[in-house]
């Protein structure tokens, strides 16, 4: 049984490849109808790179600092905290990038769209973040705590020494999902005119209606920036492992 | 040691953990047990005596001193003890020689080099220095349990508190733990231990006290309660639990 299932998988996905690949590479493309559009493709990769590292860094912090919120003995951070991660997180990003752009940042006469962005994006993405941390600190048993309380560590020493090194391990393949999703989640920010990777695709696009040709190399863009994100997350997990 | 509490409560929801328990015992107290049937109250009362958590009313007073109610005064307090539990509360995600030498550095603020030192001297004394630099889950039970031990030894702990020490522990793990303590007991370390095996009670105890439903029942000199058994809840316990 466990054979036939093996082997059952690898047809069924071996084909689907199979067929897929076929069928892409066996289109005719007119690669020289954006191939003077390469440079564009090469600055907005490098926009969605950056763009992706600095939010990246960002949404963890603010994903660090909301899950203190959610776990803080008082009610009102608990609340706010809980209110912030609900909305975001229930709410279309495009309009969250809108509003945050035209509305917000204007009010305050901040006018970079990178600024803007990187901020919005961040926050979007630590939404997310802290249901994972919060998730990975709750999974410790109850008896580590107890355990951390006897021998007279104080909460903070409990956090430093007991839980979080134990949660890291819990939440790495989750963070290392959710942070594919910031990279791809960023080509939304050509609703306020960030020049990233797929606006320079859709004007491409725009000015040649090679639409296959535009887009496709995408594919292996977004593909380059979260594979490197899944291969450190396992090596992370290895690192963290303790168990087996 | 001197131990005295004075209607002694702590109240869990709708449940009276621990319900008005007078206590009294002199000086020439070393070791306390406690004994009853599961849910009577026996881990409650420990973690009471031990400060792991404040009375709901009720006083402790230990050596004289009366226990502190305010979080920090009681964690000063836990610092002076050791504690272990029944199911093994290790770290998971350090060796045993970390569990043991990392409370010592960040509770009890000692060069690490020494607590390495004092580390090696414990598991040395307790036959653990082949399992030092393995990790919780490569060890048995009874070697956890040992380990444990050797932590809550490790900063000579005024009172050592043992709360079902061997009740996950098969009989022949259980025979090495029971070892341990007993040579500590004659040693003359003092400890509050919670326990069902009736027959290292009364070997290696001075007093035995029994809770059940929250109160304590009857209390007396370990012979004295074993053999001519006051209540006639006591000896149904007894008889039920040594007929076999």
């Amino acid at each position: 049984m466990k054979l036939f299932l093996s082997v059952f998988v690898s047809v069924v996905l071996g084909t689907t490849f199979a067929f897929i690949f076929w069928v892409v590479v066996s289109h005719e493309y007119q690669w020289e109808a954006i191939a003077p559009y390469w440079k564009n493709f090469v600055s907005g990769w490098g926009m969605t790179l950056a763009i992706s590292a600095g939010a990246l860094v960002l949404s963890i912090v603010a994903g660090v600092v909301l899950t203190m919120g959610q776990l803080s003995p008082h009610r009102i951070p608990r609340w706010l905290s809980r209110a912030f991660v609900e909305l975001i997180r229930g709410t279309p990003l495009l309009t969250q990038i809108l509003i945050g752009y035209y509305l917000i940042a204007d009010s305050i006469g901040w006018d970079s769209r990178f600024g803007v962005g990187l901020v919005i994006l961040s926050c979007f993405s630590g939404a997310y973040l802290t249901e994972i941390f919060r998730g990975g600190v709750e999974s410790i048993p109850r008896s580590q705590w107890i355990s951390a309380r006897a021998i007279g560590f104080t909460e903070a020493q409990t956090y430093r020494f007991v839980i979080i090194p134990q949660a890291i391990r819990r939440v790495l393949p989750a963070s290392a999902g959710q942070f594919a999703n910031l990279i791809k989640d960023s080509s939304l920010l050509f609703v306020i005119s960030v020049h990233e990777f797929t606006m320079q695709a859709r004007e491409a696009n725009a000015n040649t209606y090679a639409t296959f040709e535009a887009y496709l190399p995408l594919v292996l863009g977004y593909f380059l920036l979260t594979f490197p994100i899944s291969l450190w997350s396992r090596h992370l997990e290895k690192r963290f492992a303790y168990e087996h | 040691m001197s131990i005295e509490t004075v209607q002694l409560t702590r109240v869990y929801g709708s449940t009276r953990a621990v319900d008005g328990v007078d206590l009294s015992l002199s000086d020439e107290l070393r070791v306390l047990a406690l004994i009853g049937p599961s849910g009577g109250g026996k881990s409650t009362f420990l973690r009471l005596i031990g400060g792991l958590e404040p009375p709901t009313s009720g006083s402790v007073r230990i050596d004289g001193e009366e226990l502190p109610v305010s979080e920090e005064g009681l964690l000063a307090f836990r610092k002076k003890n050791g504690f272990l539990f029944q199911s093994f509360n290790l770290f998971p995600h350090m060796d045993a020689r970390e569990n043991i030498v990392l409370p010592l550095v960040e509770v009890h603020s000692w060069e690490r080099a020494e607590a390495t030192r004092r580390a090696e001297e414990v598991a040395e004394r307790f036959g653990l220095v082949e399992h030092l630099g393995k990790l919780p889950h490569q060890l048995s039970g009874g070697q956890q349990q040992r380990i444990a031990l050797a932590r809550a030894m490790a900063h000579e702990p005024e009172l050592l508190l043992l709360d079902e020490p061997t009740s996950a522990l098969d009989p022949e793990m259980k025979a090495e733990v029971l070892d341990l303590i007993g040579d500590l007991c004659q040693e003359g370390q003092r400890i509050v231990l919670s326990t069902h095996e009736m027959g290292f009670a009364r070997e290696a105890s001075d007093h035995i006290g029994f809770l059940s439903d929250g109160r304590l029942i009857e209390s007396g000199p370990a012979s004295s309660l074993f053999d001519a058994p006051e209540t006639e809840q006591v000896r149904g316990f007894l008889n039920k639990v040594m007929k076999w």
